[in-house]
């Protein structure tokens, strides 16, 4: 009877102890190093041992302690590949915002990171990032294997937004239906010569390829209908939306000194009193903000916007075509050697965490009662319910959230976090996205292999780019670009071409 | 091996021992001055450290360096890089952005800090003086950034100096885009910022001449203009000849930052030089062995040009840097 009891004893002993290290598996606590661009280099940053709320439920949810280290984003593209040169001295998880550019593909192939293909694919343990989208997965993926997860961006962000005011001195009040009317609209306004139409700066490739795509250029590269590829720019579509900006330029309508603004003061011409441009060819989220910033500094009316967004305009041709503001990504983020492969399940399984709803919600908003609170009317503000917006308040969002943790949020299905409460412009541009993106086209050798491209393809495109800059200032006519087309097939661009469609063939 | 052993017992005895007795003298030789050596130590271990340590990063120019397999694990690929680098078209472009702003920065800024200097040390007011000197150093402690952001105040359109040339002139120039322009705002930007710093070794180097030479030539009756071109150059000419060799071996380093700074779409035909091309595609493009073995090509021609301008400070009978 004794020895019985101390059997059974002894079992219930044994038992404890093992549901207790089960828990404990369940559960497994780990330390991350995790290296992120850094949008906000001025904020007051709060480690996990320091207590940031927003890290510490991050733990409390995951076992997941988050030790983070900001790199400014003006020097991330070379702290990368400090940071891949040094194998004893790499973050555990880091950010790489170029998914085709030969740091990336080099350090891949090199072994620096985790394949992850299996991990991402397994629906069962991952369910989060299986649920990806296959094609932006293929769009980041490095000789057919996955080395990272997409951080997801919306694809029909790109399109047009202009002071409606402005517009309306010049004699123009509708809203333009299709790229004829919008060219009116431009030249209508530089006509009145109360300020330059397009703000542009030393960033064209933006204003430059939204305009001829929507004209019906091909974005980067085009194949025609014998299946031969050829650069966008050789397009006569291309050269249409060239000459209408350079047309646009001749006519006053852009800043003759654009080429020396450097893109961090991009908004400056916009964003004075009075404004010295009143248009923008960019990513429209710019439009909203730009609204909110006139309604701050001059008092614009939130239910009566002045500024108006535009974009899936048809052609001549009665064609709609969006330029891609990216592939559907923006970076991907990257798990390297320094973690071990006991190890990788759990940082995968917080990477899969940081896309389900607590996790997008945790990285791109906080938490609820410290960076925001869901008033009554069901949507998420930075400040309690019954008080006035606070500066502080707003301040505290975006060092611990915006700008900040969210860089670490790969959304890949959507952000799930509870909506904020939107404006007129916000909505139509949430709208947008679902409505347009079927007209967003793409670089058909996005994916294909050039080892050209690798060495040289940044310098001779950006010889190109310099040509296209001086034909719209006048300071190049057509046949000096054209002989600068010329020099980029010499140079180098007929080897891409021919590599390119060698890979495309072996595809299609 | 066996050579050395042959050439070893067919020695002489008589040189074995007057080796021996040399390897004795070098040693007395060091105790004796032991002190000095030791205070070297702290150069020698700087120069090792980072100067000759970092000379192995070189090998990755050889060959296709993967950052994570390090160097010593990356497929060597001899001159490979070389070759691809002269067989672009660009490359003489490069090379000729680059030798044109040097010889043009070499031309006109170096003299500059020596006719500055002559001209101060002919300022007898000592308080006008010292003032002068001050203000003169001030520009070498501004960041390029500021002098860059300056320069686009007042060079832009709506400029000072862009009105200013638009009235007196009838017609604007467009000194931040005209890729004529670009080289003289970048010396000029140079001369601006380092000439009065680099006043200061020439103004050393007149403080030894001798005073009692000039007052023996004033009772000879030679005006200020003789004394200067009789005494004081001379003086400092060893000096002159010295800054100018230690200049050409950084010749062809036009830096980058200045350039970047000042390029955009309109000049980039003239400014991109072999330091830009380097920065963009290396550390900016990840191709690390290819712009390792430009730089060290542009290294390179950097020693050819000390060691030939040496031969030429030789030749005029000056000293020279060894």
């Amino acid at each position: 009877m004794k020895r019985l009891l101390t059997l059974v004893l002894a079992l219930v002993m044994a038992l404890t102890v093992l549901s207790f290290a089960a828990a404990e598996d369940e559960r497994e606590e780990i330390t991350l190093n995790v290296m992120l661009p850094d949008f906000n280099s001025d904020k007051d940053w709060v480690t996990l041992e320091d207590g940031n709320p927003v890290l510490q439920y991050i733990y409390e949810q995951t076992g997941v302690k988050l030790n983070i280290t900001w790199v400014a984003d003006s020097a991330y593209g070379e702290k990368t590949s400090l940071t891949v040169a040094n194998p004893d001295d790499m973050p555990e998880v880091m950010v790489m915002q170029g998914v085709r550019d030969a740091i990336m593909i080099s350090t891949a192939r090199a072994g620096a990171f985790w394949d992850l293909t299996d991990y991402i694919y397994d629906a069962e343990n991952y369910p989060n990032l299986a649920a990806g989208s296959k094609s932006t997965y293929d769009n980041i993926a490095v000789d057919g294997r996955l080395y990272g997860v997409y951080r997801s961006r919306a694809y029909a962000r790109a399109g047009i937004y202009y002071r409606t005011d402005y517009a309306e001195e010049a004699g123009i009040t509708e809203v333009p239906t299709n790229v004829e009317e919008f060219k009116e609209l431009c030249f209508a306004i530089a006509e009145k010569g109360d300020a330059y139409v397009i703000n542009m700066c030393k960033y064209v490739a933006g204003t430059i390829g939204i305009t001829t795509v929507m004209m019906g250029a091909p974005y980067q590269y085009g194949v025609d209908e014998n299946g031969t590829i050829y650069p966008a720019f050789e397009d006569e579509k291309f050269q249409e939306g060239l000459d209408f900006l350079r047309d646009l330029y001749a006519a006053g309508g852009i800043d003759p000194n654009f080429m020396t603004i450097e893109s961090g003061s991009w908004n400056d011409a916009e964003r004075s009193i009075p404004p010295k441009a009143v248009m923008r060819l960019d990513c429209l989220d710019n439009g909203y903000r730009y609204q909110e910033w006139l309604e701050t500094n001059v008092g614009a009316d939130p239910e009566n916007p002045i500024v108006t967004l535009v974009t899936a305009l048809p052609n001549d041709d009665g064609e709609i075509q969006i330029w891609p503001q990216n592939i559907g990504a923006s970076g991907e983020v990257c798990v390297t050697k320094a973690v071990s492969e006991d190890k990788l399940p759990a940082v995968m399984k917080f990477l899969d965490w940081c896309s389900s709803e607590e996790g997008t919600t945790a990285l791109n908003c906080g938490v609820e009662g410290y960076t925001y609170w869901i008033h009554s009317d069901g949507y998420r503000y930075t400040y309690p319910e019954g008080e006035e917006a606070n500066k502080d308040q707003y301040t505290l969002y975006t060092n611990t959230v915006q700008h900040s943790l969210n860089q670490l949020g790969m959304n890949v299905h959507g952000d799930l976090s509870p909506k904020a409460a939107s404006t007129i412009l916000r909505s139509w541009y949430d709208q947008n996205l679902i409505d347009n993106a079927q007209y967003v086209i793409s670089n058909p050798c996005y994916t294909l292999e050039s080892q050209t491209n690798v060495l040289m393809g940044s310098t001779i495109n950006t010889t190109v780019e310099d040509a296209q800059v001086q034909y719209i200032a006048g300071k190049l006519d057509l046949a000096g670009l054209q002989s600068v087309y010329a020099d980029w097939h010499a140079q180098g661009g007929d080897k891409i071409l021919a590599e390119y469609q060698e890979a495309y063939d072996a595809l299609y | 091996m066996t050579v050395n052993a042959r050439s070893e017992t067919s020695m002489p005895v008589t040189r074995k021992i007057e080796s021996q007795n040399s390897v004795k003298r070098f040693v007395v030789a060091i105790m004796r001055n032991k002190w000095l050596y030791i205070m070297m130590i702290p150069g020698l271990v700087y120069f090792l450290v980072f100067k000759y340590l970092p000379m192995w990063g070189l090998i990755i120019g050889f060959e296709n360096y993967a950052p994570y397999t390090g160097p010593l694990k990356s497929p060597f690929q001899g001159l490979e890089w070389f070759r691809f680098f002269f067989s672009t078209p660009m490359w003489l472009n490069y090379l000729g952005n680059t030798l044109i702003l040097s010889f043009m920065s070499i031309i006109l800024t170096f003299p500059a800090p020596i006719i500055l200097a002559l001209m101060l040390n002919e300022i007898r007011n000592m308080l006008f003086k010292k003032i002068t000197q001050t203000l003169l150093y001030m520009p070498h402690f501004i960041s390029i950034v500021i002098v860059v952001s300056i320069t686009y105040v007042i060079f832009g359109a709506g400029g000072i100096i862009y009105k200013l040339t638009e009235n007196i002139v009838g017609h604007s120039i467009d000194y931040l885009g005209d890729p004529g322009v670009f080289r003289w705002m970048i010396v000029g930007q140079s001369i601006w910022k380092e000439t009065g710093w680099g006043t200061i070794i020439f103004l050393a180097a007149l403080t030894n001449v001798d005073t009692q030479l000039y007052e023996a030539s004033m009772i000879d009756g030679a005006n200020r203009a003789q004394r200067l071109w009789h005494i004081t150059l001379p003086a400092i000419r060893s000096t002159i000849v010295l800054m100018l060799v230690l200049r050409m071996g950084s010749v062809l380093d036009t830096g980058y930052e200045h350039l970047i700074l000042m390029s955009n779409s309109l000049n980039r035909t003239v400014s991109l030089t072999l330091d830009v091309f380097v920065y963009q595609n290396g550390i900016k493009g990840g191709l690390y062995s290819y712009t390792t073995a430009v730089g060290l090509m542009k290294s390179i021609v950097s020693v050819l040009m000390v060691v030939t301008s040496n031969k030429i400070a030789h030749a005029l009978g000056e000293e020279g840097l060894y």
